[in-house]
């Protein structure tokens, strides 16, 4: 009983430093690449900051409100906002012209370092494994592969991209008996209580384009299933359940 | 007054000196279908401020017999009508008038079928063919709805109206959308027909911008890079070429698979790039920077990323940094590109494709293909050339091109920035793919052999490199100075 007490506790404690809310986004300009927040109740929260394609933080869109879902990070405030992370971005489809906030830059409000500035990149292009990486071990056996998508979309964005290639590389090179592709759409639980829940039909349409895609990179043998209710919100692991798993059977 | 006259004569004089330095002689020829001229290895054309270069790779060329330069179909036209070597193989406005004027309007170029604003208009007017002699500009008959390959309907996700109509072939009850054979006729500049390694390269199986299949060039089976037109409808110079002859030839029959081979052999060696400026001289200089010129199209590797500091997508202009006033022009221009940063905002698949909007960045983030400056990855993109409020053309009440409204179905992803109605003079690549997100965008152009062959822009708005330079700069409130302005154009010229 008390056990169960400490659960509830610790739950209720995750549950007060998740932030999951519906906002125009902020674009604050710095010396280096911009910053994106968002404000909530009265508060501003950092998002992040520019990045490139391939990075793990996709950046909101001004004229677009942004349904952010993310965990407050302790520690000081980034580029004027209370951190995020992890945090998820979803820009939401309809055009909303009143999201138009572009700051300038403020003596004082710097961005985080970035791994590429807002000039062209001067990283070179890697020769090989870094020096130091322990070399990846190859998959063996049946293979789930998960493909994340932004609320409400299927767009295949760069990273998914990336885990449909490996997992149609997986499925051939080991001549795979079976693929099966379930796609899923799913609720968010926002922190004032209200739910969002994906639009009817998008489970199928994510699975069709991820067996689609498959195809086209030279997968057969697939089998395609969704589920057309969506996932119930818990508000704290929504943004993990939007999303297509690829079965791999050898 | 007498002074000043001094002053005309003798500038006239320098200018008639500096040009004689750099060009043999004056030269500007219009090849005919059939002519049988044989094409040098190198040749040099007269272009707005200097000459431009033409490089056949393999050598000399004969065009007896060679299927670019015979007429294939029905209208007298060869391939070589629009893509003319001495308008650096597209065809400029400039040159389309002077033919006008020598041939009387007779010259297959100006081919009821495409070379007039609509066939059913009277062809010995020169206004039946103003969007040609205007704007350079050849009209691009569409089915609707898109076919896919089998010839079955694509869905789409809109609906579409003419809404203006200045050329009538868009409601004409023959050639419009409400023919037996519904049509959309949109009016597109003719690219150039060189370099083209560049242009079909980096090929992918996954298109970055979509997230979906890239088309698949039907003879390998392997991806395409889907640079090659406007709205990427043809996978590769075999389609494109039989697509040409049955369309802008009026072929009746397909052309031969020699026929179309050897197009495809004679667009493949051909190079075109500035070769000398007015006062600036060759271009191409040792010392000088690496990509200027011809031989280095000929030598450098295609689907090279140039979006970074040590290898730009045009190379390092450093050793043009010192005293002489056009070279370091050019020089400061090609910082600009590389280097001036802006904001990129609303712009359909650069915003929207995960990078965020506003983007702070520069020129070379998406003319990122080395040496040509095109998008490596397939490269729709709408800047807001064609769609309203459009950057370069007037009210949907006076255009001189078709208006469309575009209506977004409501399970459709809307146009990310200007939402569930849109009214376009072209809805580019979303003609060919359906989607509404895709209304007006259009595949970015090399930047190689510029002077040579205005106006620009697909739609052919932009008369001058100034105005190249001026719509950028509006677009994206860059506030360029006249200085930076200068150095961008010599820069864009030098290409």
């Amino acid at each position: 009983m008390r056990r169960f007490g400490l659960f509830i506790l610790a739950a209720a404690a995750a549950l007060g430093q998740q932030r999951n809310f519906v906002s125009c986004p902020i674009v604050r300009d710095t010396k280096t690449v911009p910053c994106f927040l968002a404000e909530y109740e009265g508060e501003t929260y950092y998002l992040g900051i520019q990045q490139d394609i391939t990075a793990d933080f996709h950046p909101p869109q001004l004229k677009h409100e942004v349904l952010v879902e993310g965990r407050v990070k302790p520690g000081p405030r980034v580029c004027g906002g209370i951190p995020l992370q992890p945090v998820s971005i979803s820009v939401l489809k309809e055009v909303n012209l009143a999201c138009n906030t572009l700051l300038p830059p403020e003596p004082g409000i710097e961005a985080p370092p970035a791994p590429r500035g807002p000039g062209p990149s001067s990283r070179r292009p890697e020769g090989g494994p870094q020096a130091g990486s322990a070399p990846r071990q190859p998959l063996t056996g049946r293979q789930e592969f998960t493909v994340l998508y932004a609320f409400n979309d299927d767009y295949l964005e760069y990273a998914a991209n990336q885990v449909v290639t490996e997992a149609a590389a997986y499925a051939k090179r080991i001549g795979a008996s079976n693929v099966k592709v379930s796609g899923y759409r799913a609720t968010s639980l926002l922190s004032n209580g209200d739910r969002l829940v994906e639009k009817a039909g998008l489970a199928e349409k994510r699975a069709q384009n991820i067996a689609t895609v498959l195809r086209g990179l030279g997968v057969s043998r697939l089998v395609v299933e969704s589920k057309s209710d969506a996932e119930p919100g818990d508000g704290q692991t929504d943004p993990s359940r939007r999303r297509v798993t690829i079965v791999v059977t050898p | 007054m007498r002074r000043l006259f001094v002053i005309v004569i003798l500038i006239a004089g320098i200018v008639l000196t500096l040009s004689a330095q750099y060009q043999d002689r004056f030269k500007n020829t219009w090849i005919e279908p059939g002519s049988g001229v044989t094409l040098p290895e190198f040749d040099a054309f007269d272009s707005v401020d200097g000459t431009v270069g033409v490089l056949n790779a393999s050598g000399p060329v004969s065009t007896e017999g060679n299927p670019f330069f015979t007429a294939l179909g029905t209208n007298g036209r060869a391939c070589v009508n629009c893509h003319q070597p001495t308008y650096g193989m597209s065809v400029s406005t400039s040159g389309l008038v002077e033919r006008w004027r020598t041939t009387e309007g007779k010259d297959p170029v100006f081919a009821a079928f495409d070379g007039s604003n609509c066939p059913g208009l009277p062809q010995d007017q020169e206004k039946s063919h103003s969007l040609l002699l205007k704007r350079g500009l050849f009209r691009i008959p569409l089915s609707w709805p898109p076919k896919n390959a089998d010839g079955s309907p694509k869905p789409v996700e809109f609906t579409i109206e003419v809404v203006r109509d200045p050329t009538g072939c868009n409601t004409s009850p023959q050639y419009g959308l409400k023919s037996a054979d519904p049509t959309i006729s949109v009016y597109r500049r003719p690219r150039p027909a060189a370099n083209l390694k560049y242009v079909t390269s980096g090929g992918r199986p996954i298109v970055l911008k979509t997230g979906m299949l890239a088309d698949l060039d039907p003879e390998t089976g392997n991806p395409v890079g889907m640079n090659l037109m406007t709205d990427a409808r043809e996978p590769s110079l075999k389609t494109q070429a039989v697509s040409a002859i049955m369309g802008h030839e009026q072929a009746h029959e397909a052309p031969s698979r020699q026929q179309i081979e050897k197009i495809v052999e004679f667009e493949s060696q051909v190079y075109v790039a500035q070769q000398a400026h007015i006062f600036g001289g060759p271009l191409a200089v040792a010392g000088g920077p690496p990509a200027l010129g011809v031989a280095a199209l000929r030598d450098r590797k295609a689907g090279v990323l140039g979006d970074n500091d040590y290898d730009p997508v045009f190379g390092l202009f450093t050793a043009w940094k010192g005293n002489d006033y056009y070279r370091a022009s050019v020089a400061r221009g090609a910082d600009i590109f590389m280097f001036r940063q802006f904001w990129l905002r609303d712009a359909t698949h650069i915003n929207s494709i995960g990078l965020g909007n506003p983007l702070k960045r520069t020129c070379a983030t998406c003319h990122n293909a080395q040496m040509t400056g095109q998008d490596l990855s397939a490269g729709w993109v709408d800047v807001g050339t064609t769609n309203y409020p459009t950057w370069t053309d007037p009210s949907t009440e006076s255009s001189e091109l078709p208006v469309f409204k575009i209506t977004c179905n409501r399970d459709a992803d809307p146009h990310p920035y200007l939402g569930r109605v849109i009214y376009t003079t072209d809805p580019g690549r979303a003609l060919i793919s359906g989607r509404c997100v895709d209304v007006g965008s259009i595949v970015m152009q090399q930047l190689r052999g510029l002077s040579a062959r205005a106006p620009y822009f697909a739609n052919g708005s932009a008369k001058t490199l100034r105005e190249v330079v001026d719509f950028y700069d509006r677009r994206f409130d860059m506030k360029l100075t006249d200085q930076e302005k200068e150095d961008l154009i010599n820069f864009l010229g030098a290409l």
